[in-house]
């Protein structure tokens, strides 16, 4: 690691970088002095086949730690100095766009990962971390710019977060309806947030991406299938949000062949006990709402809450629970609209919820790719390439609507990246001092652990996510592992799955298991 | 039912046994007659003869042979037989082309036959069932549509009830749009107009014909234009494998079951006057919100907006709900594709931010539909009605 720091940091201008920049994908942009901040590579090593960036990604995350993380600071007030904003040529080809858009792309990926090295690796430098996230800022806007320019842009304004401190406490309760802007520094100038601003973007990210009905479709399906011949059907609802998962489990109900006509639908939410009164209200909002709803279709259903305990663990004791019904336990996790919830919370839930002998347990996770050897860096660039294929499932579902695209990426996946990336960040804090494993697993492995077991997704389960993912768009996937387990995929990256489990074995059940 | 002999002869287990006249056999057939100088030199006799199949009689061959000379058309026998059987014989004939497992094959032919068929019949039991799939998953977006409409809907009281937050989500407009360059305008016009395409089916516009026994007219409307849609939604089924099958089923969807059907069983009718005309607004997309500015005024209020400082510090939507819902007449639009084509011409004319920001409370306080559901009716031709 060759440094050389010669120029006073405070001379650096950070107010300013963000918004003047604009898209530097002229040659012009590129010779400033780039190779003097980016990783020493051989850079056409990738630009041959770069008709997937996220390809590119994935072979630089493979061999990453074989680069040479060398970064030169050498002319640093050059550097910054020059930022320039030219447009591109208009006689350059397409093609040539395209490939100096996945360099540029590259040469962000690296600088991104060398600000994470800097602020985690064995040579800590937080300066180092300051420069290259001004230099960052130069090049990246998140309102603007290709996927990945915009990409960075948040994963940049995360690791400044991180840089002073702030994503450290961050727990990021944050709701799709919350304003969410206390929680985010906004380096850039962007806008705050209108509380409608959560109501839009939670529309369009329905709209334009399968994640949301992918989860509760799939969990409602299994949900009839396991209640098909049930006179009384409990739901106890970890996080029930807006309720929206729970309308078309109900048109569903009223209109199913077999068994009773309409069985009584009962949902137990669960309340958080910390933030109490806000938590509350909203849930009976939600409940109101879903009273509305079952009436107006013709679904004997009635509501309740269910608090959790001050530190966010569950009493099955404070469930009120009828004889005679099918229970079952819901646990959503991880949408992008979602809030964050603790680990320790979700374990308390989900371990609790064996005493209840739940029919059937349904849960939908985001996918965390392989770590390998842990640590920052690895984690940050697994988020990388998890909201990489995101932002680009996003454009594809609405390739001309930028506006759109950057209110839900604005609104959800930036406070995502901010959040996850200071999850990461402490928990390397946390693994350095008292090596606990990290926090974030696959909730399904633990499942396995605990002592539930698998439940079958049925053909028609299946087929609907499939039918459901061909209304919006080529590149997502769905596959099927351990016949339990249904992932939703863009291209070859997988982002959410949704799993069944139940823990109570019954003769009755037998049907679903492996 | 058929049996199946030695000879590969298929015949029938009546008490009178019929032969089933395979290609296979039937090109035997006709070269033997060829062979014997036409149809009208051959004889059964002489054909029983040249043919040399085990178990084919004299009285099998005379019957073929007269239709043979009759129109010389004796696949027509097949007709006599069963739809079934005809399908069995166009399966035949594919098996034959695809695989050339009919070549002079005797027994192995039938025993292909019955496993194409075999699996003919599973594939139509499974599409079948993807059908099905696809009539629920229908059902269930349109559900969860409806009921992200009464979140917008509560929102859209709620803040509408707030003037003051209204002007703020009108001079947000150049806000954002400034944080987007100048593509931002002229892009939303493009979301509405995304909105109003296939795309926006599960929207709960759809979900009108629901309600349709008030409004006859306003029922056929959407039948109509659930047609248009979904006959482009044809087209804009992917061809991942599934959907392949699926999409033959598409065409049918509008007229039959989900919609004809389901809206006499009104399992979704709203059960007030007012909430069907809330359905008129079409909230669906908030993104027409979004879009349209004019829109935006008239309907929720859905906005971003630069201006937070407004008191509008809602932490939840159940914040917002907790205030008082006042509830103003929403002049409503309609965000087929019409209007929203429309709207984006005029966002594509139009594109001065100082139009946008002009907030527009007469209309946003003219109760038009809950007046007079009529104007609704008339409205639905003009953009902006």
């Amino acid at each position: 690691m060759a440094m050389a720091m010669e120029v006073d940091l405070t001379e650096l201008d950070f107010s300013g970088c963000s918004t003047t920049t604009t898209t530097t994908t002229t040659e012009d942009g590129v010779t400033c002095n780039w190779n003097d901040w980016s990783p020493v590579v051989d850079w056409d090593v990738f630009s041959n086949d770069t008709d997937d960036f996220r390809g590119l990604m994935e072979s630089m995350m493979s061999d990453h730690d074989e680069l040479e993380q060398v970064i030169r600071v050498q002319d640093r007030s050059n550097s910054i100095s020059v930022s320039t904003p030219s447009s591109v040529t208009p006689t350059k080809s397409k093609e040539d766009d395209a490939n100096t858009h996945d360099l540029k792309g590259l040469r962000l990926v690296h600088l991104l990962m060398a600000a994470a090295e800097a602020l985690t690796g064995a040579n800590k430098s937080r300066d180092l971390v300051r420069v290259i996230l001004v230099r960052l800022k130069e090049l990246v806007s998140p309102s603007n710019g290709t996927n990945m320019e915009r990409l960075a842009a948040y994963f940049t304004e995360a690791l400044q977060s991180l840089l002073e401190g702030a994503g450290v406490h961050s727990k990021h309760h944050h709701s799709i309806f919350s304003s969410g802007s206390h929680h985010h520094h906004h380096h850039h100038q962007s806008p705050s947030l209108h509380p409608t601003d959560a109501l839009a973007a939670f529309q369009l990210l329905q709209d334009m991406s399968p994640y949301v009905k992918f989860g509760h479709f799939t969990a409602n399906q299994a949900i009839l299938e396991a209640t098909a011949h049930d006179r009384r059907v409990h739901v106890v609802d970890y996080d029930i949000m807006e309720g929206i998962q729970w309308a078309s489990l109900m048109q569903a109900l009223v209109s199913r062949k077999d068994g009773p006509p309409a069985p009584h639908l009962r949902i137990t939410a669960l309340t958080r006990g910390n933030n109490g009164r806000k938590s509350i209200g909203t849930v009976q909002e939600t409940g109101r709402r879903l009273i509305a709803f079952a009436a107006s279709i013709g679904l004997p259903f009635s509501f309740h809450q269910c608090r959790l305990d001050p530190d966010e663990s569950f009493r099955p004791s404070a469930l009120k629970l009828v004889k005679g019904e099918a229970l079952i336990v819901n646990c959503m996790l991880h949408f992008p609209h979602f809030s964050y919830r603790a680990p320790d919370s979700v374990a308390s839930f989900l371990s609790g919820a064996k005493a209840l002998n739940p029919r059937l347990v349904t849960l939908v996770e985001e996918e965390v790719g392989p770590i390998g050897d842990g640590g920052f860096v690895g984690r940050f660039m697994d988020s990388l390439h998890h909201y990489s294929a995101v932002f680009d499932s996003l454009e594809a579902g609405f390739p001309m609507q930028n506006r759109a695209r950057a209110l839900v990426e604005r609104v959800f996946l930036g406070p995502r990246i901010a959040g996850r990336l200071a999850r990461i960040y402490r928990a390397r804090g946390v693994e350095e001092e008292e090596g606990i494993e990290e926090e974030e697993e696959c909730w399904g492995e633990w499942m396995v652990g605990t002592g539930y077991r698998p439940v079958g997704i049925s053909f028609f389960n299946h087929c609907q996510a499939k039918l459901l993912l061909g209304l919006f768009n080529d590149g997502y996937r769905v596959e099927e592992f351990n016949n339990n387990r249904l992932v939703l995929g863009w291209k070859t990256r997988r982002l959410i799955s949704a799993s069944l489990w139940a823990y109570h074995s019954s003769p009755s059940d037998s049907d679903f298991t492996n | 039912m058929c049996v199946q002999g030695d000879s590969g002869l298929v015949l029938t287990t009546d008490p009178k046994p019929r032969l089933r006249w395979t290609v296979e056999l039937h090109e035997r057939f006709v070269d033997a007659v060829a062979q014997l100088g036409g149809p009208d030199k051959a004889t059964p006799k002489t054909i029983m003869r040249v043919m040399g199949v085990k178990g084919l009689t004299l009285y099998h061959l005379k019957s073929h042979l007269q239709k043979f000379r009759l129109g010389k058309q004796p696949h027509k026998e097949f007709n006599d037989h069963s739809v079934k059987d005809a399908s069995a014989l166009d399966l035949q004939r594919n098996a034959a082309s695809s695989s050339g497992l009919m070549c002079r094959g005797g027994m192995n032919e039938n025993v292909h036959i019955t496993e194409a068929l075999r699996m003919q019949m599973e594939v139509q039991r499974r599409l079948h069932e993807q059908l099905e799939v696809q009539r629920h998953l229908q059902l269930r977006i349109e559900a969860q549509g409806k009921y992200m409409q009464t979140i917008l809907e509560k929102a859209c009281q709620t803040l509408s009830g707030d003037q003051s937050s209204c002007m703020a989500s009108g001079s947000s407009y150049k806000g954002v749009s400034s944080t987007s360059n100048q593509g931002g305008i002229a892009d939303m016009g493009g979301t509405m107009k995304d909105f109003g395409s296939p795309m926006n089916f599960p929207s709960l516009q759809d979900l009108h014909i629901y309600g349709g026994d008030h409004n006859h007219h306003q029922l056929d409307h959407h039948i109509q234009q659930q047609m248009e849609k979904s006959s482009s939604l044809d087209a804009f089924f992917p061809s991942s494998n599934i959907n392949d099958n699926i999409c033959l089923g598409m065409k049918k969807r509008p007229s039959s079951s989900s919609y004809g059907s389901s809206s006499k069983q009104s399992h979704l009718v709203w059960s007030t006057e007012d909430d069907i005309r809330l359905q008129d607004h079409e909230l669906g997309s908030a993104v027409a919100c979004l879009g349209s500015q004019e829109d935006c005024h008239d309907q929720i209020q859905i906005a971003p907006s630069t201006i937070d400082s407004t008191g509008t510090d809602m932490d939840s939507l159940g914040d917002v709900y907790e205030t008082k819902p006042i509830i103003s007449g929403h002049h409503h639009h309609h965000h087929h594709h019409d209007s929203s084509v429309g709207a984006e011409r005029k966002f594509d004319s139009s594109t001065s931010s100082s139009k946008l920001e002009r907030p527009s409370p007469r209309r946003a306080q003219f109760p038009v539909d809950r007046i007079n559901p009529m104007i609704k009716a008339q409205g639905r031709n003009v953009p902006y009605g």
